[in-house]
C-alpha cells in the first residue's frame, strides 16, 4: 500500500489515481494545475455558455440544474441565478433518506433564490428492494441513489427539452485527478454507468441469482433508465460542471451559503468532522461510508481530509489524526438501516466482509482482521455488534425524517 | 474516392484506460471495457486498442463493479473483442508472431508493431507473409530531438533510434507494413492540434495508408489531419473521454469540413 505524500490517499481506493515520482497523487496534482488557471477568463467561458442557451422569448427554462439542497446545490443555484442571470428548473431525486436539516435546506434554497423545483421519488418499497439487493450485490446499499442523482435530471431534461444541465463538480477530477482541468470534461452515460454506477444498469436490477430475489420489474425502475443516443443527439443534451469554470472551494462556498442561510448539522457525523456534507442522505456519511472502509480501508474523512489538506485548511499530521479517529467507526445509522430493509446485523457484517479487498485486509491468529495504517504501525480492526452493545439511536436517527 | 476513417484510439497501462500526455503522464479513467461500449454506440470506422504497460501488472484495483477486473492483457482483449462490433486494430507489447497469433485469434482484425519493428525490420515482412500486410500496421512515435529535427522514438517514446519517421516509414511499406500509425510524442495530450506538417512528409513519401494521431484537442483539428496532413485515417485518444456522443460530434465534424466520411 502506497499513500500520497502530500494529502492522506492510499492506492488502493474507490476513485483511480495514479502517483508522480515524488509520492504525489493525481488529486493533488490537478489541484495545483487549478493555481495556475486564468479564472476570470473561465468565467467569460460560462458567460458565453449560458448565453447561448438563455432562452429570451420565456417559452421554456434556460437549464437544469441537478440539486439535493447541499452547500454544492446551493453554489450552483445562487451562481446560475445570480451570476450567469438564468431561469434554471432545480431537480432533485429523492432517496428517500433526508435529514431533517437537508430537507430544510432545500426548501430553503428554492425560497432564498426564487426558483421552480421538481422533486422526484421512487416508490418506497422499491427503494428498500434496491437497497437489499445492490447491498448484496456490489456492497453499495446507496446505488439506487447515484443511478438516481445522475439517471432523473438527464430524463427531465429530455422530457422538458431543457438541453443544458449544470452539475457542480467532477468529484473524480476534484479528489482523485482523473482529468486534467484543461479538458473541460462534460458529463457522459460513461460517466454515469461506469463510476456512478460500478457498471450496474436497471436491468441488472432485474435479475434471479440466487439470494438476490426481489422481484424487481422494469416498470418499477422508469425513472433509472437513462435517455438514448437518439434522444440526447435530437436536443443536444449538454451537461457541464461548474467546477471547470469557478476556482471551486468548498468551505469559502459554504461560508458564502450560510449568509444566504445554509446550515450545517446541528450534530455531528459519526464518520467524519465535517457538518456540512451529504446532509440529503442519512446513509451517505453513514453505513455507505462505512462499506468503503470495509472494502477499501479507509473512509470519508480521508476524503475531506484530502480537500482541505490541498486547500490549506488542515496539515498532513491533522489530516492523519482525523483518519485514525474517523475512518473505522462503525456508524449509527446502520441501526435504522437495518430496521428499514428487515435484516439482523449479523447477516449484515457477513455479507460486508465478502467484499474485503484482499490487497488491503488479512485475518490475524485470533481471526480479526487487520490492515497496514497510515501513520506506519499495522493495527486489528475488530467489527463491534451495535445491536448486542445496545446503542442508543443516534441524534441523526431522531431527526430523520419519519418513514 | 476512398472514404476518411475516423479511429478512436485507447491507451491501456496496468489494466486501466488511460488519458495520455507527453507519452510519459497517464491519469486513470477507468476500465477496460465500457468505453468501447460507447464507440460501438457511435458507429465509427474502427478502433485502435494500444496496451502501453511496461511492466506484466494488469490490476484494476477493485471488485466491486460488474466488469471484473482482468489480470491478463489477452483475457482484456477477449472481453474487449466480445464487445467491439467495428474492426479492431490491437498493439503493444508484440515482440512474436506468437504474440500476433494470439491476438488476432481472439479477434483482433490487424495488430500494431512498434519496437519490435525497429529492432528487427524482417518481423514486418514475416509478420505481413503470415497474416497478410492488411493486418500489420507499424506504429511510428515521432518527437523532436535537440537538432530540431523530427527521430523515431522507441520503447514507448523513451529511446531514440537516430532515424528519420520519412525514411523509416518508406522502409516499413518496403518490408511489407499494410499502414503506418503515426503519432507525435511532442504532441501527445496538448490539445493544440496535430503536427500536420510531420503526417504531410509521411503520408507523400509512402502509397500505404497513414493515420494520424497525436495532438486533437478540438474536433476541427481531425479535418486539419486530412486536408494539410494529407492523412488517410485520423485517430485521437484523449478528446473522445471528455464530452458525451464525441465520436458522432467527430463525424458531424469532418462532414462539415466536406470531408468523404463514411455517414
Ligand atoms: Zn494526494
Amino acid at each position: 500500500m502506497q499513500y500520497c505524500t502530500r494529502c492522506v490517499y492510499p492506492s488502493i481506493s474507490a476513485v483511480p489515481l495514479g502517483f508522480d515520482e515524488n509520492g504525489v497523487c493525481t488529486g493533488c496534482r490537478a489541484h495545483d494545475q487549478k493555481k495556475t488557471i486564468d479564472w476570470a477568463e473561465r468565467a467569460e467561458w460560462i458567460k458565453e455558455i449560458a448565453d447561448e442557451y438563455r432562452v429570451t422569448d420565456g417559452s421554456n427554462y434556460d437549464c437544469i440544474i441537478p440539486v439535493s439542497g447541499g452547500k454544492d446545490s446551493w453554489y450552483q443555484t445562487w451562481y446560475a441565478k445570480e451570476v450567469l442571470g438564468l431561469n434554471p428548473l432545480l431537480v432533485t431525486y429523492n432517496s428517500n433518506n433526508y435529514l431533517q436539516v437537508g430537507l430544510r435546506n432545500l426548501k430553503r434554497m428554492r425560497e432564498v433564490f426564487g426558483v421552480d423545483h421538481h422533486f422526484f421519488t421512487p416508490s418506497p418499497q422499491t427503494l428498500i428492494k434496491l437497497n437489499r439487493l445492490c447491498f448484496k450485490k456490489m456492497g453499495d446499499m446507496n446505488w439506487h441513489a447515484h443511478c438516481g442523482i445522475f439517471t432523473y435530471p438527464v430524463q427531465v431534461a429530455v422530457k422538458y427539452r431543457i438541453p443544458l444541465i449544470i452539475w457542480g463538480e467532477h468529484g473524480y477530477t476534484d479528489l482523485g485527478g482523473m482529468f486534467s482541468m484543461n479538458d473541460l470534461i462534460e458529463m457522459t452515460a460513461k460517466f454515469r454507468l461506469e463510476h456512478a454506477q460500478r457498471g450496474y444498469d436497471w436491468f441488472d436490477m432485474l435479475d434471479r441469482e440466487e439470494g438476490e430475489e426481489e422481484g424487481l420489474q422494469a416498470r418499477d425502475l422508469l425513472w433509472a433508465r437513462y435517455p438514448s443516443d437518439d434522444e440526447l443527439e435530437e436536443i443536444e443534451v449538454r451537461g457541464i460542471y461548474l467546477g471547470n469554470f469557478v476556482n471551486w472551494d468548498g468551505n469559502e462556498q459554504t461560508e458564502l451559503m450560510k449568509k444566504f442561510g445554509f446550515e450545517e448539522s446541528p450534530v455531528p457525523f459519526d464518520r467524519t468532522y465535517r457538518r456540512v456534507s451529504n446532509l440529503d442522505d442519512m446513509h451517505e456519511n453513514g453505513i455507505h461510508d462505512y462499506l468503503k472502509f470495509v472494502k477499501f480501508g479507509y473512509g470519508r474523512a480521508s476524503d475531506h481530509a484530502c480537500k482541505d489538506i490541498r486547500s490549506g485548511k488542515m496539515t498532513r499530521e491533522e489530516g492523519v489524526e482525523m483518519v485514525r479517529k474517523y475512518d473505522h467507526v462503525k456508524p449509527r445509522d446502520l441501526l435504522r438501516w437495518l430496521q428499514y430493509v428487515g435484516m439482523s446485523e449479523a447477516e449484515f457484517d457477513a455479507i460486508a466482509d465478502t467484499f474485503r479487498d484482499s490487497r488491503v485486509w488479512q485475518k490475524n491468529s485470533s481471526g480479526e482482521w487487520t490492515k497496514e495504517n497510515i501513520w506506519g504501525t499495522p493495527s486489528a480492526y475488530p467489527v463491534p455488534s451495535l445491536t448486542e452493545s445496545n446503542i442508543e439511536w443516534s441524534e441523526f436517527q431522531k431527526q430523520a425524517v419519519p418513514q | 474516392m476512398l472514404k476518411k476513417r475516423l479511429i478512436p484510439c485507447l491507451f491501456l497501462k496496468n489494466g486501466f484506460l488511460v488519458r495520455s500526455q507527453g507519452f510519459n503522464e497517464h491519469q486513470l479513467l477507468g476500465n477496460a471495457i465500457h468505453q468501447v461500449e460507447r464507440f460501438n454506440a457511435w458507429e465509427v470506422d474502427e478502433l485502435i486498442y494500444i496496451d502501453i504497460t511496461r511492466d506484466d501488472h494488469y490490476d484494476i484495483r477493485r471488485d466491486d463493479m460488474k466488469v471484473k477486473s482482468e489480470s491478463d492483457i489477452l483475457k482484456i482483449l477477449e472481453a474487449v473483442s466480445k464487445t467491439c462490433f467495428m474492426p479492431l486494430t490491437f498493439g503493444g507489447r508484440i515482440r512474436t508472431l506468437q504474440d500476433i497469433y494470439d491476438r488476432i485469434s481472439r479477434g483482433a482484425d490487424k495488430v500494431t508493431i512498434n519496437t519490435q519493428a525497429l529492432a528487427d525490420p524482417t518481423f514486418i515482412t514475416e509478420s505481413s507473409m503470415v497474416f497478410g500486410s492488411q493486418a500489420i500496421v507499424v506504429s511510428i512515435d515521432v518527437k523532436l530531438n535537440a537538432n530540431g529535427e523530427y527521430e523515431v522514438y522507441s520503447h514507448h517514446g523513451q529511446q531514440p533510434t537516430g532515424l528519420h519517421p520519412v525514411a523509416w516509414a518508406k522502409q516499413a511499406e518496403q518490408y511489407g507494413a499494410g499502414e503506418i500509425f503515426l503519432n507525435s510524442i511532442d504532441r501527445d495530450g496538448m490539445a493544440n492540434g496535430y503536427d500536420t506538417a510531420l503526417i504531410r512528409q509521411v503520408a507523400e513519401a509512402v502509397s500505404i495508408p497513414v493515420i494520424a494521431c497525436g495532438g486533437v484537442g478540438q474536433f476541427k483539428h481531425l479535418a486539419q489531419g486530412i486536408n494539410d496532413g494529407l492523412a488517410d485515417a485520423v485517430a485521437a485518444g484523449n478528446i473522445f473521454h471528455f464530452t458525451e456522443l464525441s465520436g458522432k460530434r467527430a463525424r458531424k465534424e469532418l462532414l462539415k469540413a466536406g470531408i468523404h466520411v463514411r455517414n
